[in-house]
């Protein structure tokens, strides 16, 4: 608790002086401010929402990392997957960009990049929700993939042939390779 | 003289008939001006002469104007709401997602009411409300401050944002395009749509606000099934069409001069069909690469080897001295080879290709087949460009006559100004003449090689048109700035060059119309033609 407080006077000392710096912005100004409140949300709600542990850098709050756990009954289920967030300034009217930093088969991810392929981070955006509510809406997409829009091919013919089975052991290996910690 | 003279020869028994509506008279007679066709409330009918016309061709158009557009999309509006009994600001969204529909709008409305209420997002008896959970303090969904009550914007679902982020939120949808039309309220579980008021309530930017007028008027316009913009750059009229019977035509033309097929809004290209229209811009976008050296203004005399730029509108070209070589822009043969007067035909229109003997491999026969197909192309793609930039010209050069050159004219020869009119005339047949050439050569490339008779009945007739155009061109370019100077001040002069100019306008404004007539009946009366083309030259050959 006395560490994360540290962390915000750490924060607000480390943003006054560069609102000082630079000539404030308006859109930055709105940004940081709702940024910073969703970090102090952030630190109560970590209890809430066992799944997501958002994180936000320690000198730019423009970039967040959460770590998310697959959902169960899922083949990312027990597996713990990284996503990177680089927030733009005009957020939360515009949204934030999101992808896995681990790698993951699922038709909506883009293999190589981690890009993701979700219409809340798109055109459905609406700046009422929150980057712990993408962190849901993401968790809920890796329960629910959409194989009629594939950022992965393969994973997505997988799913659209109906070889489910094929899918999910796919997809498990690479939760198994990628997103679990090895047990030394 | 000879040429033109004998030209006329053959031609004289044909009684020159109403062909187009730019130029409607062929001799001295200017009793009606310009533009008359076009009525107040902006009425455009275009109506072909029937006692020339087979076709029942009366096309009506309206051209709108940006009040005549607003004050239909007030009526629907009005219409709606006191039908509906519901507001203003509901009835267009409810007409934005029908786009403006009314009479589907109006039988899903009465089938259900809630059922489109719902998927629309009007509430029902809705006024604008604050959410009221907490008495004191509201906190915005958006930058989560809280705030009294009366910063918080009221809008019917009771969500509830601060009037800045309302602001940002409606800002940056109208700056993202017409989507801001049809946005809902921020809170994703919510469907309420964001009307009119809200808009004009929260947007504090007066370049935003219109913006989304704008794009408020536009909607009626893009999701009209009967209205279009007219695509002239900056021009913001819309047609309306209704064509009544057997239409030959799509074209339409704006009261911005321009001119335009109302299907496909390409530039207007009767006789032609869009289809193959689209097909050519196609050809034209994929064969760019090959064919840039055809837009070049400049080409070397194929005599004496200077290069000679081309600042006419004609074809037919003349190397300065001391070489005065005549020779036709297009295919670089003498000009002495482009009329009757030789006794042959015009035929620089046609493609034929370089004949070679011999036997080829199978490689080599490949080669030359994909040659000879660019080649084809080229020919007429040459032809299709040139003449659109010699339309071009024409356009530019009128528009100079009538602003400078006519004032000059009138004062050198003492002649009213009203009777100049022949020159103005011959200029706005050159135009059309050009525009309906020009698409003709798209034509051409798609008239199957294997059909002979109508290739050839096609041929005769492209060329006939194409040659008395390119006379009446260079005579109305070259022979009326002798006058301009008042060199040859003698009335008797100007008197022939009259009568030569309303000849050749007269008669290539037949040739254009039969080329017309042919082209819209598909080429169908090849068999009757066939003997008329072959007659021709045993005419030509008379003197
Ligand atoms: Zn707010
Ligand atoms: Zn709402
Ligand atoms: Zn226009
Ligand atoms: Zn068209
Ligand atoms: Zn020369
Ligand atoms: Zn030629």
């Amino acid at each position: 608790m006395i560490c994360a407080d540290l962390k915000v006077v750490r924060l607000i000392l480390y943003l006054s002086w560069r609102d000082r710096l630079l000539c404030a912005n308006s859109d930055m100004q709105q940004s940081r401010a709702r940024l910073f409140k969703e970090y102090k949300e952030v630190q109560r709600e970590k209890v809430a929402d066992p799944d997501i542990q958002l994180v936000c850098d320690d000198t730019n709050i423009f970039k967040w990392t959460a770590l998310i756990k697959g959902p169960s009954e899922t083949p990312y289920e027990g597996g713990v997957f990284q996503l990177a967030f680089a927030v733009p300034e005009p957020y939360p009217l515009q949204p934030p960009q999101v992808r896995f930093l681990t790698k993951i088969f699922h038709p909506n991810v883009h293999f190589k990049t981690g890009e993701i392929c979700l219409d809340i981070l798109k055109n459905a955006w609406s700046p009422a929700w929150t980057l712990q509510s993408v962190c849901r809406a993401i968790i809920a997409l890796m329960a629910h993939p959409e194989a009629d829009s594939p950022l992965n091919c393969d994973s997505g013919n997988l799913l659209r042939s109906g070889d489910v089975r094929g899918f999910n052991s796919m997809a498990r290996m690479y939760t198994r390779l990628a997103a679990m910690p090895k047990k030394g | 003289m000879d040429s033109d003279d004998d030209m006329l020869d053959a031609y004289d028994d044909v009684e020159s008939g109403e062909y187009d509506t730019s130029s409607d008279r062929d001799d001295d007679d200017d009793e009606h001006g310009h533009g008359e066709n076009e009525t107040d409330c902006g009425y455009l009918v275009e109506d072909d002469d029937s006692s020339t016309s087979t076709r029942c061709s009366q096309v009506n158009y309206v051209v709108l104007k940006e009040e005549d557009i607003r004050k239909r999309q007030e009526d629907d509006i009005k219409q709606v709401s006191t039908v509906f009994s519901i507001t203003n600001v509901e009835a267009s969204v409810l007409l934005l997602h029908y786009r403006w529909n009314v009479s589907k709008l109006n039988d899903e409305w009465f089938a259900d009411e809630e059922k489109v209420r719902r998927t629309v997002g009007v509430l029902e008896g809705g006024s604008l409300v604050v959410a009221v959970d907490n008495p004191r303090k509201v906190k915005c969904g958006i930058c989560f401050d809280k705030f009294r009550r009366i910063k918080i914007v009221p809008v019917v679902c009771g969500h509830s944002f601060c009037s800045t982020c309302w602001n940002g939120y409606v800002s940056t949808a109208i700056n993202d395009g017409s989507g801001c039309l049809m946005r809902k309220c921020p809170e994703p579980s919510c469907h309420v749509a964001v009307g009119r008021d809200v808009v004009e309530k929260v947007v504090s930017s007066e370049e935003e606000r219109d913006k989304y007028d704008r794009y408020f008027l536009r909607s009626y316009i893009e999701e009209s099934r009967k209205m279009k913009w007219c695509p002239a750059p900056g021009c913001e009229h819309a047609v309306e069409f209704s064509a009544t019977g057997m239409s030959a035509s799509y074209d339409v033309s704006c009261s911005c001069s321009h001119r335009f097929c109302w299907n496909c809004k390409e530039d207007a290209h009767s006789p032609v069909d869009c289809g193959t229209v689209s097909k050519w811009i196609l050809k034209n976008s994929a064969e760019a690469e090959n064919t840039t050296w055809i837009l070049a203004n400049s080409k070397a005399c194929p005599k004496c080897k200077r290069p000679i730029e081309k600042n006419h509108g004609c074809m037919h070209m003349t190397c300065g001295s001391p070489c005065k070589h005549q020779f036709c822009w297009l295919c670089l043969g003498a000009w002495t080879e482009h009329g009757g007067s030789t006794g042959g035909f015009y035929s620089c229109n046609k493609y034929e290709k370089a004949k070679k003997g011999g036997l080829y491999d199978e490689a080599e026969k490949k080669r030359e087949m994909a040659k000879s197909s660019l080649e084809r192309y080229t020919h007429y793609y040459e032809r299709w460009a040139s003449n659109e930039k010699s339309r071009k010209k024409a356009f530019g050069d009128l528009q100079v006559f009538l602003s400078e050159k006519i004032a000059k004219l009138s004062e050198v020869q003492c002649i009213p100004e009203t009777q100049l009119t022949f020159i103005t005339d011959a200029w706005g047949q050159i135009i059309e003449c050009r525009r309906v050439l020009k698409w003709t050569y798209a034509y051409g490339y798609y008239l199957p090689e294997s059909e002979h008779e109508k290739r050839r009945f096609f041929e005769y007739m492209q060329g006939e048109a194409e040659s008395g155009l390119e006379r009446l061109h260079r005579c109305v370019e070259t022979e009326s700035e002798v006058f301009q100077d008042g060199e040859v001040p003698s009335e008797q002069y100007f008197n022939a060059f009259r009568q030569k100019l309303n000849t050749l306008t007269s008669v290539t404004k037949t040739h254009f119309e039969t080329l017309v007539k042919a082209l819209e009946n598909g080429l169908c009366d090849v068999k009757s033609q066939a003997a008329c083309s072959k007659e021709t030259p045993s005419k030509k050959r008379r003197k």
